[in-house]
């Protein structure tokens, strides 16, 4: 041995390779222990992030006990102490060392004399590198515990995959939302897009995805669609019907067919082409002219819709008394009602795209909401599983998870047919008593019923959901008849442009096959 | 023989201790540890106190030293009647060509080796007398102050037994020794060794390995025997953990009056040095101060009436004392 500094050297580079191990069992064991607390906890929580833990712990185990390591690694004073000990020294090496700068009396030979006995003594034996069983035997338990765990089917593991597809479908459904509100407004010029049906949506959208879960998700698209329904003129199918029999009526006369013909196209244009029928009168034979008159007269009588109706009669009273001008100002006057028609339908139609689109969402929420019922439901009792709905439309349906049977009671719109009138709003469905034995196939085919208020209620107030309480939905099949009525009546009722309803009649003929097959 | 040097080499204090144990147990049967504690006082530049029943080779420890070392031996029987003035000398009138003056007549104290033979039946004032004299190195006798020859070492002794009539030492003056010692009855073995020893036509005589030179430069070679902090720190551990108001154990608080003076660190140090050096090592180790331990603080150790209502002793105290000192957490 050289010098002191190359004993301390020695025993410096010993008691690292000592400790290293040492320690580096230590980072072992502070991993494992991490990675078993964590999968323990996952196992009483839902951690979502569980792995993302165990691999941000590990890393930090190593750097932790990398830095204990370095921190209270022996300085050369404590290497010499330690060495004297362990090696029987006699404390000559932490005294040479300590007086390593001084030259007295007794140093030089205190120095050779401790550097003799350290030559002859093997220093690496100072720190040996062992490590201690007991510590050994704890981390493989450790870590045998937690690779067992790791291993092993994780209860919460369903619950977070459940939770993923909750996520998943709510963004889904957040974003056909966002799908619909895109397409009505490409759908429709800038300025004729009704702000309040985008302002619904975006709230609609909103809610859906912060939801807690997809059930939650749903009670956020009834009170969306009642909303938008309150957008709707209930005048305008009666203004729309009062237009049709109009144009039923000029299609017999010859100074109206034109204009007859653009009414059929859209009451936009029949109102161009009344406009122009009004400037026109002048040049109409008396003969026209009664003839117009009558028309009028006999659209005003079938007219529902009391100021077109009004603008009807005075038109025509005018124009059977010879009085053009004054006739010309109440089919001016017909011609901006029947503008408003336009516009009204215009703002019906994205209403119906909107509710389109959040019943498109429901779909999505309520097949998750089954799913997760269907996942639970696996261990829920019958009766917990017969719940049901009633429809107005259809009378009482019912449905229901699981194999029990149950009764249920739901609120239900329908639209009914009132003689040759159109509109009414189903009442509140009866307590529906349906058989509820579902099957998960059935499940997942639910469509939502939209409920009307409740006698007494204020339609600008819909009634909100008691928390926990399920929207009311409905099987398919059991509501595919009410709607298809519905549809029909509104494209008997020129809600539907005249192109498409051959497109809606056919769709629900469609329909009715597969039905059948099934 | 060693001759005098004007610096000893710390290998030949070690030679000069070794031959000097060597040629005493030539002489001296068994008491290995008597004579190494009588070596490490001489060197050490202190004096012992010896306790050990009569008739246990006290003297014989002595006056071989004195042999051995070629220094001048002196024994002082101390009795009751002894005055301080038989020990340290007296101004006496001598008639010198027809006048008449005081000259100081030297007592027994004026020699290289003392023995102060039952010191505890003298008088507190013939005890301090000599007390005095080990601590000041020196005697004054009316105005005038006389220096003791060096070195000088005072070996006194006394009995653990026939306590009647004595004057047990106080704890002042115990301080003053550097040592003490217990005289321990030979083994069965010993006992036969020493009756072949002197019973025979001629007893062993003893060469001189060392005159009062040699002694004087190991003395000054041994206080510069190096000692590292963390050791001195155990020293001073050793010293507080005697104190009853400063140690945590339980029997030091219950047994302890008062424990051990700054003088029993020093004599723990110094041994501690001298013993390195015996040992052939040029550095105080905890071994030291531990071996040493029991000799230099045993009669520092003041008891309690309870310790010896309990038969405890101070040696049982220091032993604790010392197995309950972490050497390391005393180092810091």
């Amino acid at each position: 041995m050289s010098s002191l500094d190359g004993v301390v050297s020695e025993l410096r580079w010993s008691a690292v390779r000592s400790s290293a191990l040492s320690y580096l069992l230590h980072a072992v064991l502070a991993a494992a222990a991490w990675i078993l607390a964590v999968v323990i906890a996952a196992r009483f929580f839902p951690l979502e992030q569980a792995p993302r833990f165990e691999a941000i712990g590990v890393p930090i185990a190593f750097v932790a006990v990398a830095v204990a390591w370095i921190a209270v690694r022996p300085g050369s004073m404590k290497l010499m102490r330690t060495a004297d000990v362990r090696l029987g020294l006699k404390e000559r090496l932490s005294t040479a060392w300590e007086r390593r700068g001084q030259d007295g009396p007794m140093d030089a030979v205190l120095r050779q004399d401790a550097l003799e006995k350290a030559a002859r003594t093997r220093l690496a034996a100072a720190y040996p590198v062992a490590l201690r069983p007991g510590e050994v035997w704890l981390t493989l338990a450790v870590a045998v515990a937690a690779v067992g765990l790791v291993l092993l089917p994780n209860p919460m593991d369903q619950l977070l995959a459940q939770r993923r597809d909750d996520r998943a479908a709510q963004a889904q459904a957040a974003e056909t939302v966002a799908a619909a509100q895109k397409k009505i407004a490409a759908a429709s010029p800038a300025a004729q897009v009704d702000p309040q049906i985008q302002k619904i949506l975006q709230d609609a959208r909103a809610r859906i995805a912060s939801a807690p879960d997809p059930r939650a998700a749903l009670q956020n698209i009834t009170p969306a669609e009642q909303k938008l329904l309150q957008l709707s003129d209930p005048q305008t199918p009666a203004r729309a019907s009062t237009a049709q029999n109009l144009a039923n009526n000029l299609s017999a006369t010859n100074g109206g067919r034109a204009a007859s013909q653009a009414l059929n196209a859209s009451p936009s244009q029949g109102a161009r082409a009344i406009r122009d029928l009004a400037s026109q009168l002048q040049n109409l034979s008396p003969q026209d002219r009664a003839q117009l008159a009558q028309a009028l007269a006999t659209a005003a009588q079938q007219a529902k819709d009391p100021e077109m109706a009004a603008s009807l009669q005075q038109a025509s009273s005018a124009l059977a008394s010879g009085d053009v001008s004054a006739a010309a100002t109440s089919m001016d006057a017909l011609a901006g009602q029947l503008d408003s028609l336009q516009q009204q339908e215009s703002n019906d139609q994205q209403i119906a795209a909107a509710i389109n689109g959040l019943e498109a969402a429901r779909q999505q929420l309520a097949s998750q909401a089954d799913r997760d019922a269907a996942g639970a439901g696996a261990s829920a009792s019958p009766s917990a599983g017969a719940g049901g709905s009633g429809s107005a439309g259809s009378g009482a349906g019912g449905s229901g998870n699981g194999t029990g049977n149950g009764t249920g009671s739901g609120n239900g719109s329908g639209t009914g047919n009132g003689g040759g009138g159109s509109g009414g709003t189903g009442g509140q469905g009866s307590s529906g008593s349906g058989a509820g034995q579902g099957t998960g196939a059935q499940s997942t085919e639910r469509v939502y019923v939209p409920a009307a208020p409740i006698p007494g209620q204020s339609e600008n107030d819909p009634a909100p959901l008691a928390p926990g309480q399920d929207v009311p939905l409905t099987p398919y099949d059991q509501v595919i008849q009410a709607y298809e009525q519905v549809a029909l009546d509104a494209a008997d009722q020129s809600l539907i442009p005249g192109s498409e309803r051959d497109l809606v009649r056919s769709y629900f003929s469609s329909l009715g096959e597969q039905g059948g097959g099934r | 023989m060693i001759a005098e040097e004007p610096r000893l080499d710390p290998g030949r204090v070690t030679e000069l201790a070794q031959s000097l144990e060597t040629e005493l147990a030539r002489l001296i049967v068994g008491q290995k540890a008597l004579v190494r504690d009588t070596v490490i006082t001489l060197i050490a530049g202190g004096h012992m106190l010896l306790e050990g029943v009569p008739g246990l080779g006290k003297t014989v420890l002595v006056r071989s030293l004195g042999q051995a070392l070629k220094l001048t031996f002196a024994r002082i029987q101390f009795t009751p009647d002894l005055m301080p003035a038989d020990i340290v000398g007296t101004n006496i009138i001598r008639e010198e060509r027809g006048r008449r003056e005081f000259q100081y007549q030297a007592g027994p104290l004026f020699a290289n080796l003392v023995l102060a033979d039952e010191v505890n039946r003298a008088t507190p004032k013939t005890q301090s007398a000599l007390l005095e004299a080990m601590q000041e190195r020196t005697v004054t006798v009316g105005t005038e102050t006389r220096a003791l020859p060096v070195p000088f070492f005072v070996l006194a002794t006394q009995n653990p037994i026939e306590l009647e009539g004595t004057y047990p030492l106080p704890e002042a003056q115990l301080d003053r020794f550097f040592f003490k010692s217990l005289v321990p009855f030979p083994s069965e073995e010993e006992l036969l060794e020493i009756a072949r020893r002197t019973t025979g036509r001629a007893t062993p005589q003893l060469k001189a390995v060392a005159d009062d030179k040699a002694i004087l430069a190991a003395q000054e070679v041994a206080r510069e025997v190096p000692i590292a902090e963390h050791v001195l720190a155990y020293a001073g551990k050793l010293i507080m953990a005697t104190h009853p108001q400063r140690t945590e154990l339980e029997t030091v608080r219950r047994y302890v009056r008062f424990g051990a003076s700054p003088r029993g660190l020093q004599a723990l140090v110094l041994a501690g040095k001298v013993r390195a050096l015996l040992e052939g090592r040029y550095n105080v180790a905890f071994d030291d101060l531990v071996a040493v331990a029991h000799p230099a603080l045993r009669h520092r150790v003041f008891l309690q009436f309870e310790a010896e209502a309990d038969d405890v002793t101070a040696d049982q105290l220091i032993d604790e004392v010392v197995e309950k000192t972490d050497k390391a957490k005393a180092a810091g």
